[in-house]
């Protein structure tokens, strides 16, 4: 079904949408899901709360790209569940290694407790990702936003894994620059 | 600030951003973790288009020579994986790359065409293999619409689908550049060549045009001399790399020809996700034609399984970037040839990607290994379609070409084709083999998907024209 239908569906209050949704985008959820969760059954969790979500998403909410929409939305519910389960000590797919190299992007850690300024850096960062060239982009958001393994992203574009490895070094390095400069981080 | 705002934060990255990304999609290999075996599969693909003009009354003399040779553009190669200046020589590679590419949207408008052509050239095959190349013969088309005039020009348009010789040539410009790759990883090349009578004057500018837009090689020479014969066969031979010696044996000017018009595409490309070899095992082919063993090759991963009213369909990847093979299979009961006359089917040929039966699952690949070999004249083919008046000598205006003589009509064009597709011919060192860590597959669902009846393939290049069509009868 095309994706305007579904979203159709969504507006409607119909529950076709949620079995429409499942069944075209189901399988791409659970793999955004489980590249964070590494878990089957937690995975499966967080994508029946993607639908949950998007249903009380939609209507007000028209997406532009359906898929994303629930890229995005499965991604954050998965995270969260990720860190509920990390304070248990449980499961954990590639996140662990993405976010410690993330961790190089920061000098000292602390929290935002500000969630004003949580959405700014956000706004920060969509800018700062749409300054990089396409290819460094593409796979900085395959593996900060998809959460993907090295080995996939070598696998789709051709790389090696020290290739890609040094553009991702590189990357980091540029964001932590970008922090710099907008004033998150001190020098 | 900490890591998990940060990696939170990345979540507000713009979903077309997010989307491009994905589109490489195409290119990721999808297979559980296994150190692949060091073998890739190579794809290899010839194709010769000739058409010949004659006149009804004219003699001829003297030797070959070319007058010009097309100039190709320039690619970077692609690069060596373990060159210490990798980073930069892909950066090199992928910047010419993009150097070929066209605006989105540039072949539209072309739908009709190749369904209609592969329709028509297509069926028939009884139980015979048959394949076309649809992006070739629009080239071909494309030339001869150049040579000629009135009636005999308007036709080709219609059947292209453009509304003037102009807008004709602009997109046919845009085709060859977007479908040139010569970067020592795969090889696609859209080649022509005009083969001229030394007794006849022809237009220059028509030539120029030939040359400018369709990258054609011009020569001149003694039409039906062995040596004119002999440069033909060996500029055909180097287009195609030597793949249909076997058909251009056969190829001579007649010594009426006014001018031939050569073009091939010649296709060679390595799968993304190679088949291990080692998994290759005979197996039984039930064809009309009888069932006979075959090398079945085998793989399995996460892809995604189409399916229609009649049939069903897998999609296999080449490496960087240089398009996709799609196998379709006709339900039990139906045949290879069925589909060609349901719109269904043509639909899902020509717009994949809008397709909504779609499912994302494990596949179970079994492929038949094959070598094809197609010959056939297209002339009752293009009549067909709608062309007549190019092979009639007294409706033909070939004026664009040549005042020098008249009564010129087209007396051949033959169209030879051959695929092969297999597992072997390259040795891993040259690229990287890849693995993949297992994360992302579907939950559970899983099929087989096992060509071992005639199907349809379509080799698509990346951004979905036909390169090639064909029918598997016996692989």
């Amino acid at each position: 079904m095309e994706d305007s239908r579904i979203i159709e569906l969504y507006w409607k209050r119909s529950s076709d949408a949620i079995t429409q949704s499942k069944e075209k985008y189901g399988s791409y959820c659970f793999a955004v899901a489980n590249n964070i969760l590494g878990n089957t059954e937690d995975s499966e969790e967080c994508v029946n709360d993607t639908w949950f979500h998007a249903w009380n998403a939609m209507p007000p909410h028209r997406p532009d790209s359906l898929r994303m929409f629930f890229a995005k939305i499965t991604r954050r519910v998965s995270f969260d569940r990720f860190k509920l389960l990390s304070a248990k000590k449980r499961g954990g797919g590639e996140i662990a290694a993405v976010l410690d190299e993330l961790a190089e992007c920061i000098a000292a850690e602390t929290d935002i407790e500000n969630e004003l300024i949580a959405k700014e850096l956000g706004e920060s960062i969509r800018l700062f990702v749409r300054s990089l060239p396409a290819r460094e982009s593409d796979i900085f958001l395959r593996r900060y936003f998809f959460t993907e393994p090295i080995e996939r992203i070598v696998s789709r574009y051709g790389l090696t894994s020290n290739n890609t490895a040094v553009i991702l070094s590189r990357t980091r390095s540029r964001l932590k620059d970008h922090l710099i400069k907008e004033g998150y981080l001190d020098e | 600030m900490n890591r998990k705002d940060l990696y939170e934060a990345i979540g507000q990255a713009d979903s077309d951003m997010l989307e491009r990304s994905e589109k490489d999609k195409k290119k990721e290999k999808s297979r559980r973790t296994r150190w692949a075996a060091a073998v890739a599969a190579v794809l290899v693909i010839a194709v010769i288009s000739a058409i010949a003009l004659n006149p009804h009354n004219a003699p001829l003399v003297t030797t070959a020579y070319a007058v010009s040779e097309a100039a190709y553009p320039k690619m970077a190669p692609y690069p060596s994986e373990d060159a210490p200046s990798f980073d930069r020589d892909y950066d090199a590679w992928w910047e010419s790359v993009q150097a070929q590419r066209r605006e989105q949207g540039y072949a539209d408008g072309l739908e009709p065409f190749f369904a209609s052509g592969i329709r028509q050239f297509l069926s028939g095959s009884d139980t015979e293999n048959r394949a076309c190349s649809p992006l070739n013969i629009y080239m071909a088309l494309g030339m001869l619409a150049e040579l000629t005039g009135g009636g005999s020009r308007q036709q080709i348009l219609d059947l292209l689908g453009a509304d003037s010789i102009e807008a004709l040539r602009s997109q046919a410009g845009d085709v060859w550049n977007a479908h040139y790759r010569d970067d020592g990883a795969t090889t696609s090349i859209l080649a022509s060549s005009l083969w001229l009578n030394q007794n006849i004057s022809f237009v220059q500018s028509t030539l120029d045009t030939l040359s400018d837009t369709y990258y054609a090689s011009s020569f001149q020479g003694e039409m039906g001399s062995e040596g004119f014969n002999d440069a033909l066969r060996a500029w055909l031979n180097e287009q195609t790399g030597g793949t249909l010696k076997e058909q251009t044996e056969g190829i001579s000017l007649d010594s009426r020809t006014v001018l031939a018009l050569a073009s091939t595409l010649y296709f060679q490309a390595r799968w993304q996700d190679e088949f291990n070899k080692n998994r290759t095992e005979a197996g039984t082919f039930y064809s009309a034609a009888g069932d006979e063993t075959c090398d079945f090759m085998h793989s399995s991963g996460s892809g995604t399984y189409y399916w229609g009213e009649r049939f069903g369909a897998v999609t296999k990847n080449l490496s960087n970037g240089g398009g996709t093979v799609l196998f379709i299979l006709p339900d039990e009961g139906i045949t290879a040839e069925d589909l060609l006359s349901d719109d269904e089917a043509m639909n899902f040929i020509l717009s994949r990607d809008e397709w909504e039966n779609t499912k994302h699952l494990i596949i179970n690949l079994a492929l038949p290994k094959f070598d094809i070999t197609s010959q056939m004249d297209l002339n009752e083919g293009l009549k067909a379609l709608g062309i007549t008046d190019v092979f009639d000598s007294g409706m033909s205006d070939f004026t664009p070409m040549t005042t020098d003589t008249d009564g010129i009509f087209v007396s051949k064009t033959q169209h030879d084709v051959r695929v092969v597709i297999d597992e072997e011919g390259v040795t891993a060192s040259a690229y990287t083999l890849m693995t993949e860590a297992g994360a992302g597959m579907p939950p559970s669902e899983e099929m087989d998907f096992v060509l071992d009846r005639p199907f349809l393939f379509v080799l698509d290049s990346y951004d979905g024209l036909p390169l090639f069509a064909g029918i598997v009868n016996q692989p």
